[in-house]
């Protein structure tokens, strides 16, 4: 038991080396079964490491160097509930997804296999570690693996365009992350996040804190993809095997959020605790932004990936509002929100594989009505469509409506109406596709031709019947959304779980002196559940409703559609922002890294 | 965005950076000033308890042993990406390698780099093998000897020909060193738990300090990333050369 620590990425890594072999063995069933066989045994010491980590901090020191004196010598993994639960997450994902791949790909050698384990223990130890350098170590192994992944289709222009855009500007993350925290080194001498708490707590946060505090949420933010450094995303998600965007879109988007909350909280809340205010005011407002503009753009698109890339960024925007937030009921919240939005995310990406690999297109102009014969596919779409909107008894709605009461107690009385429309738009854009595909509603529409219209697929398509191996996955996590929102002892554990995470002087003790102080009692906080439900009914409702009347548009009055027209001007010049120019990409990150910058200089002066 | 429109955003963007980066690397201290006390407790440290005389490699090795194997798997899948992205692709067949302007007589290596090249070849793979086997006395080790490996193969090609250069080197055999020496990363760690210490705990002889058996698994893993490093660069020429040399694509009229 004491080893599942090192496990968690030795396993991983020591799987995908193995794998080479088997490549070369040119055994293809032997490769998934061993890739499957290592995610679920990563998946299994994840969930026995969430379930220790209930009863206080792990602390694994790699090489046996323990602190002497109180100084960090080693590389610690440091386990919480949140880490160990987003690395089960990922893995029990990354299972999934392999199991997925079993029939998908045609023609598919087993260094796809490599890459996906690799990336695994990249996300796997990104969460666990307790070690800022560490950190950035596993940061970049998960950009590695995750930028091939994205390219997997080399036939095509277009991926391998995605997976630059993907790249270029993930890098440029990693520059900004590296000097931050190379700042942070210069000023204290330290690695290690508890130790480095230790080191600024009180001191006065000056320029170097500030600016190093800037360039490591600016890093984790174009992980995120948070407005305006979230250009990449739509591009490389778009173009990613649908497998692999369930990896991407449920757990890797979330992980630069988790960063975010993790650096804060063990290393800067002793520094900057104080203008905790401002800071909030800067990182919601980003998340509000991200999630409009993002819903916005979603609900433009046509296929079907497209729309789900916009609808992670406009949630990963939520989630950020609810980090941001800095309070323990935040970050409780968007624990919830992100578990049952990623179970969300992960049907409905496997969902669109099923299309590609049935009839070779994922758009839904071109799939109109064709999906008649699959009617549980459609169901599929409809439970993920009616997720994204946070309609209850789904999980999200729990998550979405935590979030909201918080936001509210704090003074944002308007937030609810964001999280309304972000969460209705994008789930009425999933709803408007699966209404046309499914039941054959609205127009053909075949005058708009757009030059991403043939778009090939990674499978061969035309098949006649769908494997088992891809139906399961999809709707296991179909059912697995609801749970939850219907067991109430997780939204009890992870607000606890949350508590704790924010416990600057807990981590320190658990890390840096071995000792962990008993867990305060947990005050209980009077959450209206009535409110709650209703909001999310509303949502529900309202993205049905703007479903059907996008798939009903032409049925409109005149007088309406015309109303719309100064509206479609605006959104087009939106669209255009997203030129998909690697050039423009990096511009508005550096204009957004300097208004970053602008903004928490003025927060923390 | 037009031309002009990106060169604004990105001005006006980078001089805001450059403003805010004057702010924060104004905080560093003082030149000379080394407030270090992790890098002070390592120097003192490493000799002592590790028997290395190069306290990089224990600080790499040993100490921050996780960060290094974790950087051997990230070129490990670099060089795995770029295999899957330059993978042979069903409309592209490869041809035997011929210069592609038919008319132009292709220029013969000369003589000169011809026996150059033969001639650097040996000490090249010889000093190498010195950087790495010397990796935790002087500066050094794995990473870097790798690359001096690595280019001691690429001479062959230099001073003979691709062909000569694929025999001596050949991808698959390649490929299987780049991942058995990863994996040999990971077994050394998992050998430290099986010791009864933690992943990554030393579970060899320390030896004398200065000799060249010494600093426990220092060594060892030196060897592993170096391996690694070696087969890595070599199989990313291959592939570049081949895309260069061998691979057209088919005429699809």
């Amino acid at each position: 038991m004491t080893e599942l620590p090192a496990l968690a990425v030795a396993v991983p890594l020591a799987g995908a080396a193995a794998l080479v072999g088997g490549t070369l063995l040119k055994r293809r069933r032997l490769i998934d079964a061993v890739a499957v066989a290592v995610a679920a045994g990563v998946t299994v010491i994840c969930a026995l490491l969430l379930v220790e980590s209930t009863r206080g901090p792990i602390v694994y020191w790699f090489g046996g160097w323990e602190p002497d004196n109180g100084l960090a010598l080693g590389i610690s993994f440091a386990i919480d509930p949140i880490g160990a639960g987003l690395a089960l997450l990922a893995a029990g994902l990354a299972t999934a997804a392999l199991v997925f791949s079993w029939r998908y790909f045609d023609a598919i050698g087993g260094l796809y296999h490599v890459l996906l384990l690799v990336f695994l223990a990249g996300m796997v130890g990104f969460t666990l570690t307790g070690d800022l350098f560490n950190m950035f170590v596993f940061f970049e192994l998960m950009g590695v693996s995750a930028f091939a992944l994205t390219g997997y289709k080399v036939e095509e222009s277009e991926p391998l365009q995605g997976a630059l855009n993907f790249g270029v500007t993930n890098v440029i993350g990693a520059f900004l992350i590296l000097t931050g925290l190379a700042l942070l080194y210069g000023r204290t001498g330290v690695l290690n996040l508890a130790q480095l708490g230790a080191a600024l707590q009180g001191t006065e946060a000056d320029g170097l804190v500030v600016v190093a505090f800037v360039l490591l949420v600016a890093g984790f933010f174009i992980k995120s993809a948070m407005v305006p450094f979230h250009f990449w995303l739509a591009d490389a998600y778009a173009v990613a095997p649908a497998p692999v965007c369930v990896l991407l879109s449920a757990v890797m988007s979330e992980l630069g959020i988790y960063a975010i909350a993790r650096v804060y909280w063990s290393v800067f809340e002793g520094a900057l605790g104080g203008q905790a205010p401002g800071i909030r005011v800067v990182i919601v407002g980003i998340g509000v932004v991200t999630a409009l503009i993002a819903a916005v753009m979603c609900f433009l698109q046509r296929r079907l990936k497209r729309i789900l890339a916009f609808a992670t960024m406009s949630h990963a925007g939520l989630f950020v509002v609810g980090v941001g937030l800095l309070t323990p009921a935040g970050l409780g919240g968007t624990a919830v929100y992100v578990v049952a939005d990623a179970l969300v995310k992960a049907t409905l990406f496997l969902a669109i594989g099923i299309l590609l690999h049935r009839y070779g297109s994922g758009d839904e102009y071109h799939l109109h009505g064709r999906g008649r014969e699959l009617p549980w596919a459609g169901l599929l779409f409809v439970i993920g469509g009616l997720g994204l909107a946070g309609l209850p008894p789904l999980g999200t709605s729990l998550g979405k409506s935590l979030i909201q009461q918080e936001a509210a107690l704090l003074g944002y009385s308007w937030m609810p109406a964001v999280f309304m429309v972000a969460s209705a738009v994008t789930g009425a854009a999933v709803l408007r596709a699966a209404g046309r595909i499914f039941l054959g509603r609205g127009t053909r529409d075949d005058s708009v031709r757009t030059e991403d219209e043939d778009e090939e697929t990674e499978t061969s398509g035309g098949e006649g019947r769908t494997p088992l191996v891809m139906v399961v996955p999809a709707a296991l996590f179909a059912l697995l959304s609801f749970a939850p929102g219907l067991i109430p002892a997780f939204e009890h554990s992870t607000t606890e779980a949350a508590h704790r995470f924010q416990d600057r002087q807990a981590y320190q003790s658990a890390v840096l002196q071995g000792v962990s102080p008993p867990l305060p009692a947990l005050v209980e906080q009077s959450s209206s559940p009535l409110k709650g439900l209703v909001s999310g009914v509303v949502s529900g409702v309202l993205a049905i409703g703007l479903a059907l009347a996008a798939l009903s548009w032409g049925r409109l009055p005149l007088a309406l559609r015309r109303a719309a027209s100064p509206l479609a001007r605006v959104l087009s010049g939106l669209r255009n922002l997203h030129s998909g120019h690697i050039g423009d990409y990096v511009a508005w990150l550096t204009a957004g890294l300097a208004a970053l910058g602008g903004m928490f200089a003025l927060a923390l002066r | 965005m037009s031309r002009r429109g990106r060169l604004f955003v990105f001005v006006a963007g980078a001089l805001g950076i450059s403003a805010l980066f004057v702010w924060g690397f104004s905080g560093l201290p003082d030149f000379g000033v080394q407030p270090s006390v992790y890098g002070e407790q390592l120097s003192e440290r490493a000799v002592d308890e590790r028997h290395a005389t190069n306290v990089v490699a224990a600080t790499t090795f040993d100490y921050r042993g996780l960060d290094t194997m974790i950087e051997e798997f990230i070129l490990f899948s670099a060089v795995i990406g770029i295999l899957l992205l330059l993978r042979a692709q069903r409309d592209e067949e490869e041809d035997a390698p011929h210069d592609m302007a038919e008319s132009r007589r292709p220029l013969p290596t000369s003589d000169a780099v011809r026996v150059f090249g033969l001639g650097l070849i040996g000490p090249t793979i010889l000093f190498g093998t010195y950087v790495v086997a010397h990796g935790h006395l002087t500066p050094g080790g794995g990473f870097q000897g790798g690359v001096v490996l690595a280019s001691g193969l690429l001479l062959v090609y230099l001073a003979g020909e691709f062909l000569s250069f694929e025999r001596l080197a050949p991808e698959k055999l390649m490929e299987a060193t780049e991942a058995v020496a990863a994996w040999t990363y990971v077994a050394v760690g998992l050998a430290g738990l099986v010791a009864g210490g933690l992943f990554l705990t030393n579970f060899l002889p320390l030896g004398r300090i200065g000799d060249v058996f010494s600093a426990g698994m220092i060594p060892l893993i030196n060897v592993a990333v170096a391996l690694e490093v070696a087969a890595a660069f070599v199989l990313l020429s291959d592939e570049f050369l081949e895309q260069a040399v061998l691979v057209r694509k088919r005429d699809r009229s």
